[in-house]
């Protein structure tokens, strides 16, 4: 199992590198800059179900955009951008990763303004690197969303996304069984509302659902090995720990109340609350809460 | 030299000592908790609409500066040119769809877009098409005697003809129509009128600006 430790590292310099010298010229220019901060503390961050394997941990995450819209025509817009982002675990810090993620979507405006039904196709294609690099992967996205924003209060979108995140092969443990437990394909929809309390707050309310691979990382069972479609070492849980492939599906909502401050600036306080049910009777369930912060130059 | 200096500063003096031949008035807006309000327009409309003629206004401008319209409410004149110049370091496609005025600017930046003719009166909502959180409003005035207030709730009109004036108030939020605001107001030459209104405002919503990762607003 590699592990190295400064992989994660690396790309983020890099990556902040390319993207703070590429500053002076954003501001100059039709590209937009934002900056975002999350600090989350999730109860269960292996997906466990035996309350006994059970992990939580705190993670702070960063992350910088940059991104530029083309009008094409009256109706259309095309919009590439990317994300540079860093996430760092309090205890489990084997999952301290650095992603980079670059986006290109079409986006369909039925007339002029904030209130015009619209609908956007994006695809995104991007490179996680954790500190435990058997977990680097790269991720493909692909999207499907549409909405509308009926009046100054009340804003509703819904989005459907196939993810797959490709990790690198590993050895088998145990001849004839896949070791590519962190590679993932999933289905993601989501139903999203928003309220304006004010001109400053307003309300999120979100409901998810999502079915594909989950990886879970729990004691062995005879139950979740025969279900299992690929299992591996996850050291970054501790040294007897591994990480199991299931099919499962998700059930969720997220509630959050945000602020902004000043026009360029937005405070969150979300929760997110989400059930799984997987192959072999694992159930797992986890609670997230998050305080956000995002500003857009 | 000198003669022709003293000469010069003595006649201007004495026509800044001259008072206005017009009449002024002094308007204090505030809300029914006594917090003044801004962005509201005051309109002074002659009760004999001879005394409604002034010279045409000139050209005037909203001006784009942190993707936001500035100023955030102008008054002007039926029939004014206003401009719109971007003083961003981005484009954007100003539009309206206010029965006042319908138009629509293409993506520009600078001092591209040509200017826009208001030829009807009545309150014009501005947007940009790109940044949805973009509002701006243009009052279209057919009295050429109209001012908007500042931070200290206070607006002044002058140069005014003495005689019988229906003044009205105009803000976004206003609780209800500035038809409720109408009151008779008499002007003298001698000295300015002074005026006081309250009004109720609605709480302002706008799209916001930064909407947070997971919200459409982000591409």
């Amino acid at each position: 199992m590699e592990r190295d430790r400064g992989s994660a590292a690396t790309l983020a310099a890099f990556a902040a590198s390319i993207a703070l010298g590429a500053t002076p010229y954003a501001a100059r220019s039709d590209w937009t800059l934002g900056a975002g901060a999350d600090l989350r503390y999730d109860n269960n961050v292996g997906n466990a179900q035996s309350s006994s394997d059970i992990v939580a941990d705190s993670t702070v995450d960063a992350r910088l955009t940059i991104f530029q819209l083309f009008p094409l025509g009256d109706d259309y817009s095309v919009t590439l951008g990317g994300d540079l982002r860093g996430e760092l675990f309090r205890r489990l810090t084997g999952l301290n990763n650095a992603s980079l993620d670059g986006t290109f979507a079409l986006k369909r405006k039925w007339g002029l303004g904030a209130f015009a039904p619209w609908a956007r196709a994006g695809v995104s294609v991007g490179r996680s690197s954790y500190d435990d690099s058997y977990r680097n992967t790269w991720n493909y996205r692909a999207t499907l969303a549409s909405g509308r924003r009926v009046d100054e209060r009340w804003n509703f979108w819904a989005e459907y996304a196939f993810e797959r995140r490709a990790a690198s092969a590993q050895t088998p443990e145990v001849p004839g069984v896949s070791a590519d437990a962190y590679s993932q394909d999933s289905h993601d929809a989501a139903v999203n509302l928003e309220y304006s309390l004010n001109e400053n707050a307003f309300l999120a309310l979100g409901l998810l659902g999502r079915h594909g691979d989950v990886v879970s990382t729990t004691r062995g069972s005879a139950q979740i090995y025969e279900a299992a479609r690929a299992f591996a070492e996850d050291p970054a849980f501790g040294p007897d720990a591994y990480a199991y492939k299931l099919t499962g599906t998700t059930y969720g909502f997220r509630l959050g109340i945000n602020y902004s401050p000043t026009p360029h600036s937005l405070l969150g306080c979300g929760f997110e609350r989400l059930e799984t049910h997987a192959d072999g009777g694992n159930r797992y369930a986890k609670s997230i809460p998050t305080i956000s912060w995002d500003y857009r130059f | 030299m000198h003669r022709f200096l003293a000469a010069v500063t003595v006649l201007a003096l004495a026509w800044v000592a001259v008072p206005s031949r017009g009449a002024a008035l002094h308007v204090l807006v505030k809300d029914p908790h006594g917090k003044l309000i801004a962005d509201a327009v005051v309109l002074a409309a002659p009760v004999d609409p001879k005394s409604a003629q002034r010279a045409k206004s000139p050209a005037d401008a909203v001006d784009q500066v942190d993707k936001q319209f500035i100023p955030y409410v102008k008054a002007v004149l039926v029939g004014s040119k206003v401009w719109f110049p971007n003083s961003d370091h981005i484009r954007h496609q100003v539009y309206s769809f206010s029965p006042a005025k319908t138009f629509e600017l293409p993506l520009y930046g600078g001092t591209d877009a040509p200017p826009v003719v208001f030829d009807k009166p009545g309150v014009v909502v501005l947007g940009c098409n790109i940044h949805d959180w973009m509002v701006g409003y243009i009052y279209v005035s057919e009295t050429p005697f109209f001012a908007k207030t500042g931070s200290a709730g206070t607006a002044t009109i002058d140069d005014m003809p003495p005689g019988e004036y229906t003044v009205r108030i105009w803000h976004p939020s206003m609780e209800h129509g500035e038809e409720t605001t109408v009151r008779r107001v008499t002007l003298n030459a001698d000295a300015p009128a002074s005026a006081e209104w309250e009004l109720g405002l609605k709480p302002t919503l706008r799209v916001p600006r930064v909407s947070g990762a997971g919200s459409p607003g982000y591409p």
